[in-house]
């Protein structure tokens, strides 16, 4: 039997019904029931697809928006072009992704099942060009024997240098997704903590349930829902629960929880994740359903909530038949067709047939008769179809067979006739313009299986039920496989009142509402042979023929198999196809569905935008910053800052004139060398170091004694790390019997005060010793330069004796400062020249510089910044990060003689293994070009002259450079070989990042002023 | 000899002046504010002296050194806990005195005394919509249940180390938390809290003094 199926009677009843769709006037929406749904028809919107003119009311997505509007093609498929229409209506959407809004705002790969409609809307077609219903790259069907499984990895596998360059390129072109706007995104994201006893996923039937029963037991509970609005499937599937419309349940129950000060119910959220410790990933789509965010909100929000159970009541996913042209608009998924129905009242069609191996299906017959929409024909693949359906057909007029779909015809704007295989072995056409699926229902599993818990399969539903579940949830309703309304508001109620009795909240719940138990009737079909591509993964074009290819060519793993094939690997992340898949692959193998098994399920279970990720920490916001007591006033004064660690350190001050950096440091440091200047070198790390065995404590951890300092002296300590080499250096002072103030280098003060603490707790909990960094509390400043003292005896009390027998090197005491603060002042060097630092509480730290500019105005002080500083450090042959680089011993550095040998303390033990007292080790010396005109570069290598650079007659590098005003000229130190025996050597400077070539002579690291007169006179 | 000033400046003076930030509501969601002119003193039991270390403690202070995550409030100090056998002491500044003056006797040989006066900022923050705020920053539970007026907490906001507690309830039943931060980290947190703290609609308010409420 051939030609189409006359059904005219059924035709003219339902022409005569009320609820026939009508185009209201001016209105674009050809396909709008003019009652029902839960949209707002005094609110229209406008919208464009693809450029062209729409109206939609509040309430609609993009998807039902289009399907009121008669919309059938929606996009190109990624791999073949193949023209696609809407599928379902939900987050699991694989073929309607658009490019939204437009600018800076572009955002591609947004699903419109999800997009909720608001008033200017844009949306795009992907994937085609020129439009999306003349598309050239649809030839690649033709080529489609070339597009099979391993496409890839066939057709691009020589010569290998091609991939970047042609094959990428390419695909990219013709097989991309979306395009995004490449632009920075004008919008702000920021996240959030919340925190529960009970969080609820999904307010379906079984959510609500759940939700209500650990209210009410007292439990705080969050319910989140990813849609916009609570009721999950309840607001597409009709029914009764206790004696009244699921709908007006579901306002009561609603409206109860809003009551409840104890329950947020969270819309828009989808949870995405299930980490460690209860915590939960949801991300919040604050202001996705509107075209921009208002002033100072946020686009979307990234939550962790912290719950102490969870209840997953994320439903189930219908899935797909695999048949010839099942891709082509105008095949939908039942359920989804039954949303847009009652919710939307949209009519995805004029003529519906239905192919279903399950009862669920039927109910989008009884929907779509309610809308008066024609029933072309139902088509059951389950042997026995029940008496009471094969009634309702008879009353309602249409007819019933009893096979399988095998074949739909259709152009991009939809499909016109089905061809169907009956048991009995007939073929038989039908005409209609929508084809309802439904191949049973996959329970969503994914947030249960985020733990490694593998899905158990059941037969009684053809369906993986999750299997153990993370620690603190359970799996509740559709979700865990309980299908019937009844069963779901039961199981969602004694899960609510089980988590919050958990949590330790025991009020009276009530009962559960109660709903009729229909179970599910199923008899799997999977996959109908036919002549045609039938797809398994809508979104990557895998067909069942790519897994049964897939299959022969020896991948037959689950996990072989979506990376050969791509199943699943779409963003719809295979939740329409997954299961089909393996159940293909299970036929095609000769095992069954639970032997083949399923891929592993990991978060996110739904898209994250990585600026959502990112948050608040984008842009100035990147990290934290801190800053020094001195910060603004450097500021005022035009100081270059540069970030070191979080820290902002002013680099240098540039004066009016001045044309370079160079230029600026170089008159800093002659300066300095020739006068005064400070520089704020408040970043050290301080840590106060206190209580009866604070000396025994530092002897342990720095390499040279510390017990033995008097009070009122600081030494320059050393300490190692366990296994020899050098972990930090800094000044500790000594300012009581039991109080010693040590240093730490700017960069290791977080690492070194919890490794003391460490130490202090783990290591050595006998000693009598307490730790506290203090940092933050003084704002200090080196001195340096010949007339530091002239500039002291202006600001400190004229009572303070600053000379060198009164205040000699190494000395440390509180002095009064004129005006009336007290001060530390240490009289150490780092520059080489005579300095001091000088420390004064943090809130008198931006006074400190002002009055220092004042003291030394008449010796031209100047302030210097690190630049400087590390100049005059290299100048004088003072090691830094640079040379404690996690390679270097003491001897290394030439600190070797430092090491007591009275006592013991970490790193002694291992720093005196072979390896690392080895004369031949890199130890640093100076180095400097030969053409004094040369600039010195850090990184590059010596090399012995006359050698061919290479790995073998590499002999060390250099560390550290400056320009060097004292001496006019490139200086730098370096680590090389045997270095402090070759001070006079000529050797290559061999810098092949650079291509740079030229002789450097090693010398004594010690520079400028070696006898060390100038800091101690 | 030229004269010289002292003038104290915090890092936040430029970022504290009284303004409405963020979204124009009626009433503001945030109340922010910096307390100023306070002593802190972080005192650190020696082995085996937290006794005697809370004697001392409740006799110096009168009020009880807090052994777990409390903040307790003496007649003009409060004490707030911040680790194993450590807690800090918080009091107004007394001018021209050293915070451990008068601290060192009879604290001697119980306990280690670190003047941290300088070390940080204090951030005063209260409003109807606190909480929704702060859970943009703190991973803590800050529900009346869980954190009640007194609780205080060892914690981290971006990243840094700070002090939370929540003090007695604002006027109109907001609750009131204080945020103790590293003073330069001070002007990074506070720019976090107050963009955090836009989308309520803010209201900086002067500086003020520990015993001081917060006034615009």
């Amino acid at each position: 039997m051939t030609g189409s199926l006359s059904l005219t009677s059924a035709e003219a009843r339902f022409a005569a019904g009320a609820k026939a769709p009508v185009a209201p006037s001016g209105s674009t929406q050809s396909n709008r029931l003019d009652t029902g749904g839960l949209i707002d028809r005094a609110a229209p919107l406008n919208f464009t697809f693809d450029g062209k003119a729409m109206t939609g009311f509040a309430g609609d997505t993009l998807a039902s928006a289009l399907v009121a509007n008669g919309v059938r093609l929606v996009g190109r498929s990624f791999k073949y072009h193949r023209p696609r229409g809407i599928l379902t209506a939900g987050s699991e959407e694989p073929n309607a992704l658009v490019e939204l809004r437009s600018g800076a705002r572009r955002e591609p790969n947004t699903k419109a099942t999800t997009a909720e409609l608001y008033q200017g809307l844009e949306a795009l077609s992907q994937n085609r060009w020129p439009s999306l219903r003349y598309d050239v790259m649809s030839v690649n069907q033709l080529l489609s024997p070339i597009f099979v499984a391993g496409f890839y990895y066939k057709t691009f596998m020589w010569p290998a240098k091609f991939w970047e360059m042609i094959y990428e390129p390419a695909i990219r072109r013709a097989a991309g997704l979306g395009r995004s706007s490449g632009l920075a995104d004008p919008d702000h994201y920021d996240k959030a903590w919340a925190h529960c006893d009970v969080l609820v996923v999904g307010s379906g039937p079984t959510g609500v349930s759940a939700a209500l029963a650990a209210g009410r037991a007292g439990a705080r509970v969050i319910l989140a829902e990813e849609d916009s609005r609570a009721g999950g499937r309840l607001l597409s599937d009709g029914g009764e629960i206790g004696g009244m419309s699921s709908r007006e349940w579901l306002a009561n129950a609603l409206a109860e929880l809003s009551s409840l000060s104890n329950v947020r119910v969270m819309t828009r959220t989808a949870v995405f994740g299930v980490y460690d410790g209860g915590t939960y990933g949801a991300l919040e789509r604050v202001n996705d359903h509107v075209a921009t965010p208002p002033e100072h909100e946020v686009r979307q929000r990234l939550w962790r909530i912290v719950a102490k159970r969870c209840v997953v009541a994320a439903g189930a996913i219908e899935r797909p038949i695999v048949f010839s042209g099942n891709d082509r608009p105008g095949v939908m998924m039942a359920s989804a067709v039954r949303t847009y129905i009652e919710r939307f009242a949209a009519l995805p069609g004029k003529r519906v047939a239905l192919f279903t191996n399950n009862s669920d299906g039927w109910r989008t017959v009884e929907a779509a008769l309610r809308a008066g929409v024609e029933i072309s024909a139902v088509i059951d693949s389950r042997p026995g179809i029940p008496e009471e359906l094969r009634a309702m057909a008879e009353v309602s007029g249409f007819r019933v067979f009893n096979g399988v779909v095998h074949d739909v015809r259709g152009g991009a704007s939809g499909i016109s006739r089905i061809s169907v295989a009956q048991a009995k072995g007939t073929t038989v056409e039908i005409a209609a313009d929508t084809l309802a699926m439904s191949g049973g229902w996959n329970p969503s599993v994914g947030l249960a299986s985020h733990h490694r818990g593998r899905p158990t399969w059941r037969d009684d539903i053809a369906a993986f039920v999750p299997g153990e579940c993370p620690p603190g949830m359970v799996v509740a309703g559709a979700a865990n496989g309980d299908f019937s309304l009844g069963a779901c508001l039961r199981a969602g109620h004694a899960a609510g009142i089980a988590a919050a009795a958990e949590s330790g909240r025991t009020q009276k719940a009530g009962s559960p509402a109660a709903a009729s138990d229909e179970a599910l009737s199923i008899t799997p079909l999977w996959h109908v042979e036919g002549k045609h591509k039938a797809f398994v993964d809508f979104q990557h074009d895998v067909t069942a023929s790519d897994i049964a290819l897939a299959q022969r060519e020896g991948f037959e793993s689950v996990e072989h198999l979506k990376r050969y094939t791509t199943l699943g690997m779409a963003t719809d992340q295979g939740r329409n196809s997954n299961v089909t898949g393996l159940a293909i692959m299970a036929e095609v193998s000769g095992r069954t569905i639970p032997q083949t098994g399923t891929t592993i399920y990991r978060p996110p279970q739904v898209p994250v935008a990585i600026g959502a990720l990112a948050g608040h920490h984008r842009d100035e916001n990147f990290h934290s910053t801190r800053l020094t007591p001195s910060h603004r006033w450097a500021a005022e004064r035009g100081a270059t800052f540069v970030d070191t660690g979080l820290w902002k350190r002013a680099q240098w001050y540039p004066l009016p004139g001045e044309k370079d950096w160079l230029t600026s440091v170089d008159r800093e440091v002659l300066t300095v060398r020739n006068g005064v200047g400070f520089c704020d070198v408040s970043t050290l790390g301080k840590i106060d170091v206190m209580g009866p065995d604070a000396g025994a404590f530092l002897d342990r951890v720095y390499i040279n004694a510390f017990s033995s300092l008097g009070v009122g002296k600081a030494r320059y300590g050393l300490m190692l790390r366990e296994d020899g080499i050098v972990m930090d250096d800094g000044t500790t002072s000594r300012l009581a019997e039991d109080h010693y103030f040590l240093t730490t280098t700017t960069a290791k003060a977080g690492p070194v005060m919890q490794y003391l603490e460490y130490c202090r707790q783990v290591l050595w909990p006998e000693l009598d010793v307490q730790l506290t960094s203090c940092t933050d509390q003084w704002a200090q400043f080196s001195i340096a330069g010949p007339k530091t003292r002239d500039l002291l005896r202006e600001i400190v009390e004229p009572s303070e004796d600053l000379s060198n027998e009164g205040f000699p090197f190494m000395a440390v005491r509180e002095v009064k400062l004129r005006g009336g603060v007290v001060a530390r002042l240490f009289r150490i060097s780092f520059s080489g020249e005579m300095a001091f630092e000088i420390s004064v509480p943090a809130r008198f730290g931006d006074a400190l510089a002002r009055n220092l500019m004042i003291a030394g105005k008449q010796f031209g002080v100047i302030p210097y910044g690190t630049e400087a500083l590390g100049v005059m450090r290299i100048e004088k042959g003072h090691v830094a990060g640079p040379e404690l680089n996690g390679t270097t011993t003491a001897g290394d550095l030439g600190l070797g003689k430092m090491a007591s040998k009275k006592k013991d303390f970490v790193g002694r033990v291992l720093a005196a293994r072979e390896g690392l007292v080895d004369p031949n080790r890199q130890v640093v010396v100076g180095l400097k070009p030969v053409d004094k005109a040369r600039r010195l570069r850090s990184g590059a290598h010596t090399i012995p002259k006359g050698a061919r650079p290479s790995p073998e007659t590499d002999q060390g590098y250099v560390t550290s450079v400056c320009h060097s005003p004292m001496l006019g000229q490139w200086i730098g130190l370096g680590l090389v070989e045997r270095g402090r025996e070759r001070y006079g050597e000529i050797v290559r400077a061999h810098d092949p990042l650079r291509g740079e070539d030229y002789d450097v002579e090693i010398c004594n690291p010690v520079f400028y002023d070696p006898e060390g007169g100038r800091q101690r006179g | 000899m030229a004269d010289f000033t002292w003038t104290a400046t915090s890092p936040l003076q430029h970022a504290t002046r009284p303004r409405r930030h963020g979204a124009a509501v009626q009433q503001s969601g945030i109340v922010l504010s910096e307390v100023l002119d306070f002593s802190l003193v972080l005192i650190l039991a020696r082995r085996g002296q937290w006794s005697a270390t809370a004697k001392a403690a409740k006799e110096f202070f009168g009020a009880e050194a807090p052994a777990k995550p409390l903040a307790v409030r003496g007649k003009t100090t409060t004490l707030f806990w911040s680790g194993a056998d450590q807690f800090y002491a918080l009091f107004p500044r007394v001018p021209a005195a050293q915070p451990l003056d008068g601290m060192r006797e009879p604290f001697a040989a119980k306990a280690s005394l670190s003047d941290q006066s300088d070390g940080r900022c204090l951030i005063q923050i209260s409003g109807p919509k606190v909480r929704a705020m702060l859970a943009k920053l703190s991973s803590l539970d800050l529900d009346g249940s869980v954190f009640p007026v007194g609780a205080a907490a060892a914690t981290s906001i971006d990243h840094s180390g700070v002090n939370l507690w929540r003090d007695t309830d604002a006027a109109d039943g907001s609750p009131v938390y204080n945020v103790l931060v590293f003073t330069s980290f001070a002007d990074s947190i506070w720019h976090t809290i107050l963009d955090s703290s836009a989308e309520y609609g803010v209201e900086v308010v002067r500086p003020h003094a520990l015993d001081e409420k917060p006034s615009s």
